[in-house]
């Protein structure tokens, strides 16, 4: 999947990647891949500005923290955060039945 | 080390267009993508190409970073409300026949071309590609922003015969425009 398929979903997926917790930058890559099965195909260091970009918008928050004698950035949802991503996770559901069902030639579901 | 030198030049590209604390952020994210590359088996010098294409090119790194940043989007915003409060201003300039006040013609064009200045650095800050010149040029616009809305500011309170709703809200918009310029100067020079 290419970074043009993704433009406008990056920042669903990177909030998802934080659900479960504070990773810094290399870890929310990482888990990002193992979601995904490595089937992103993004220049990885494009990721540290979105997280900034989500940091500006105060759906993430950024603090700096020191493991095994290093420096690192470590990110974690922010209640906004929180509420962005289940809005977003609720518009692409919709979006998604309502493609699948279009390409499918099925019926397309009721909004629940 | 030859993986190592590799890198180094990858982030030294970086370093010479980011501010270091990005660049810090942007190393140890680098690092952790070479030394997977390394527990998987490949040599120092494959497991930092590896690392280094995964990364991707360091100007689409910094053109990320450019249009991610506060500078830019400080600017954007200054520069997309300015009318409104230019409006403003110029209710009350008109409504306090502004000709009148005791201002000498060479105090009015400094400030004119001080306007002209900052509008300048705003729109330079909002579409540069480079971060640095991008920073730097919102710094100087956002502080020439605040000085001139501090002089309006002045100006009508001290020139102005009696205080009017066009006044009152022209020192509103002047001092939030104020307030967002400087926190954005904090947030650029200090993260």
């Amino acid at each position: 999947m290419r970074a043009e398929e993704l433009r406008g979903h990056l920042d669903s997926l990177l909030l998802a990647t934080l659900e479960g917790g504070p990773r810094h930058g290399y870890a929310i890559i990482d888990a990002l891949r193992r979601a995904t099965g490595g089937r992103l195909d993004l220049p990885t260091g494009t990721i540290y500005p979105a997280l900034h970009r989500l940091e500006q918008a105060r759906l993430i928050k950024g603090s700096w923290s020191v493991a095994a004698g290093r420096r690192r950035r470590m990110y974690q949802l922010t209640p906004a955060g929180v509420r962005a991503l289940a809005g977003k996770r609720a518009d692409w559901r919709e979006f998604a039945a309502v493609v699948t069902a279009a390409l499918e030639a099925r019926p397309c579901p009721d909004p629940a | 080390m030859p993986g190592s030198s590799l890198i180094a030049r990858h982030l030294g590209a970086l370093s010479a267009r980011l501010p270091a604390r990005i660049v810090e952020e942007l190393a140890d994210g680098l690092d952790q993508t070479y030394r997977r590359y390394l527990e998987q088996g490949l040599g120092e010098e494959a497991a930092a190409r590896a690392a280094v294409a995964e990364f991707g090119d360091p100007q689409l790194i910094v053109a990320s970073f450019t249009a991610a940043s506060p500078a830019r989007r400080a600017a954007r915003r200054l520069l997309v409300t300015g009318p409104g409060a230019g409006l403003c201003w110029a209710t009350v300039l008109i409504a306090t026949r502004a000709w009148s006040w005791p201002v000498p013609d060479a105090a009015r064009g400094a400030f004119g071309a001080a306007l002209l200045l900052a509008v300048a650095l705003l729109a330079r800050a909002a579409f540069r590609q480079s971060y640095r010149a991008a920073s730097h040029a919102a710094i100087a616009g956002c502080l020439c922003i605040a000085v001139l809305d501090s002089v309006m500011i002045g100006l009508s309170i001290s020139l102005a015969p009696m205080p009017r709703w066009p006044v009152a809200l022209a020192v509103v918009a002047s001092t939030l425009r104020i307030t967002y310029g400087v926190r954005t100067v904090a947030r650029v020079c200090f993260g």
